[in-house]
């Protein structure tokens, strides 16, 4: 790469970022945990209100369950690209530092594109329900759809880090 | 067609394909090459626009059958964290311990007994790799052959129930996922059975190690223990079979049943490790189901192009019955299982497949226990195994270093697969038997 970038940017607006990007991670994972957690609650008082009188069938808790659901996915489909957890294939011989990184900066510049696609078409699709709502529980449903736009922009930040990170490696002198 | 750009079956093929297996080959993740694929037929045919993504993802994570996916693993990752594991690998050593190379044995009926309280393979070679592969090698064992035993076992968590497979392909081909746990049972107990006979093989030639037989009463005692998790698998598929619940709520019974059991009966559980098991519960079911949205807007194309009638034209000419079409859905999969990851193959080429497979008259229970057979085979063949990969990870080896017995163990389970294609009973006989109302 003929680029020379720089070793080491400002470091306090890097250790900034770094803190903003761990912390908004971290506030995910907690969103995640907690989706799995509750998503167990409707599901259980769907079937004890039909096996018991002890509490009334509520209506709603099919739908609920359902967009918990969409949520946890969408919410560990955000976390996967930080952690690397998305599933890919590695059809490569083992590879040094340096072309490793660089085919990972290649992998993220088409993972970005569809990120931007997410956002570009995620905020149509939120227009798109601005005066739907739910069925049964007549819930707005751009609570759900904006999860959409939201995964592509929580990619972008991620991707970000991850690019600095590769650029560095790439910018890296080759062990001797 | 009107006016525009539109594209023909052949390049609309072409450009989906090539555009998918170009960027799987630079690591771009499955799910996202398959989501990329879509777009540029998308962008540029008339009549089609992106969003078709967004209602083809909301589409298939807005469903109640797919929740059982979190559930399962849930129920998994508790019982681990709640100590319920190490009960079931003293038992499994009471039981197998003393048979020749005792350690890789007690290896294979623990992932036999995993495998009915957890439908992820995935999730049983992460666990199991810890236990074994260490403990294997310094009993003697030999490095590669400890690796693909690990991997080659996890297999079983998909094809015993419960299975996330039988899930994903009961909801999206209409399947009863009753019929499919039932049939699953027979051909997951044979491939153990297989395994175990493989395993007596290699001990006997290499001279492994085995156990002191344990007493009657140290057998009773461990299965005193492990009894109550031993009962999960029979409230899942007791549930569901006999119509009480449906999947998705057999599912959560088994969480709350594992929850009570790991926080009141073992009391192994805190507070961290309850943390853990949700948080990579969440994960991993997230990432796997993600991909089931992006592989559904994928078959949505082909199916909007006519793609899987254009690829099978030749096919129905062959004349192949119920076994020669067998054999060919077999070969489909296990190839396919080598490059793509079981949930989106299920969606992609189940789909291609069916309409071939009810051709000739397959049961569709039938057709879909060969299909998750010997997709269950492709997480432990190269390049994209993900067992496989997961087992040579903890062992910190490179994947072609235990290629060659990973090879020896597959040959006789290739085996237990062709007799499940050359007699549908050996699926069909406990669906017949316990609810005949569940087949067609």
């Amino acid at each position: 790469m003929p680029v020379a970038w720089p070793q080491q940017p400002a470091p306090t607006r890097k250790w900034v970022m770094r803190k903003f990007i761990h912390g908004y991670y971290r506030v995910l994972n907690w969103l995640l945990v907690g989706s799995v957690a509750i998503l167990i609650i409707p599901v259980s008082l769907q079937i004890f209100s039909r096996f018991t009188q002890l509490i009334p069938s509520y209506i709603w808790t099919e739908e609920m369950a359902r967009f918990l659901f969409i949520w946890m996915i969408m919410l560990g489909a955000m976390i996967g690209i930080r952690d690397g957890a998305h599933f890919d294939v590695d059809l490569w011989p083992e590879l040094k530092p340096r072309p490793n990184a660089l085919l990972r900066i290649v992998s993220s510049v088409f993972v970005l594109m569809f990120a931007l696609v997410f956002i570009w078409y995620g905020i149509k699709f939120v227009q798109f329900g601005w005066d739907q709502s739910s069925e049964l529980a007549e819930m707005p449903m751009n609570y759900i759809f904006i999860a959409w736009p939201l995964s592509g922009l929580t990619w972008v930040l991620f991707l970000g880090e991850r690019f600095l990170h590769d650029l560095r490696t790439l910018a890296e002198k080759p062990p001797a | 067609m009107t006016g525009g750009v539109a594209f023909s079956p052949a390049l609309a093929a072409l450009v989906l394909f090539g555009v998918f297996f170009g960027l799987m080959f630079l690591r771009v993740p499955v799910a996202f090459a398959l989501g990329l694929a879509c777009l540029p037929v998308m962008l540029f045919e008339d009549r089609l626009s992106p969003m078709i993504i967004f209602n083809e993802t909301f589409k298939s994570y807005n469903s109640f059958i797919l929740l059982a996916v979190p559930f399962f693993l849930l129920t998994a990752n508790l019982m681990n964290a709640g100590g319920i594991t190490d009960r079931l690998v003293r038992l499994s050593r009471d039981l197998v311990g003393h048979f020749p190379g005792g350690l890789a044995q007690v290896n294979v009926v623990l992932s036999i007994f995993f495998a009915g309280i957890s439908g992820s393979s995935t999730a049983d070679a992460a666990s199991q790799g810890k236990i074994f592969i260490n403990a294997q090698v310094k009993e003697g064992y030999d490095l590669s052959f400890s690796v693909a035993i690990t991997a080659v076992s996890a297999v079983l968590a998909v094809i015993i129930p419960p299975s996330i497979l039988m899930i994903v392909w009961g909801g999206t081909l209409t399947v009863s996922i009753g019929a499919l746990f039932l049939a699953g049972i027979i051909p997951g107990l044979l491939l153990g059975l297989v395994q175990m006979a493989t395993v007596h093989a290699y001990a006997k030639l290499r001279n492994y190690p085995k156990y002191a037989r344990s007493t009657f009463r140290e057998v009773v005692a461990a299965l005193a223990v492990a009894v109550p998790a031993l009962m999960t698998p029979v409230i899942i598929i007791g549930g569901k079979v006999f119509g009480w619940f449906t999947a998705t709520e057999s599912a959560a019974i088994a969480v709350l049943y594992a929850a009570v059991l790991s926080i009141f009966f073992y009391r192994e559980m805190s507070s961290r490790a309850l943390y853990d098991a949700l948080a990579d519960t969440g994960k991993l079911a997230a990432v796997a189901l993600f991909c089931v949205g992006t592989a559904s807007a994928f078959g949505w194309l082909l199916a909007y192009y006519q793609i899987p009638k254009a690829l099978l034209a030749g096919v129905g000419s062959w004349g192949m019955g119920i076994t020669g079409t067998g054999f060919f859905i077999a070969f489909c999969f296990l190839m396919v299982g080598c490059f793509l990851d079981a949930i989106p193959a299920i969606i992609i080429v189940g789909t291609i497949l069916e309409p071939l497979a009810r051709a000739v008259n397959m049961d569709p229970v039938h057709f879909a226990m060969v299909g998750i057979i010997s997709l269950a085979f492709g997480l432990v063949t190269p390049p994209y195994g993900l067992c496989l990969m997961i087992s040579c990870a903890i062992a910190k080896v490179r994947m072609v270093y235990v290629l060659k017995d990973v090879a020896i163990m597959l040959l006789p389970m290739l085996g237990v697969l062709a007799a499940t294609i050359v007699w549908p009973e050996i699926i069909l006989f406990l669906p017949q038997l316990v609810s005949p109302e569940l087949l067609k």
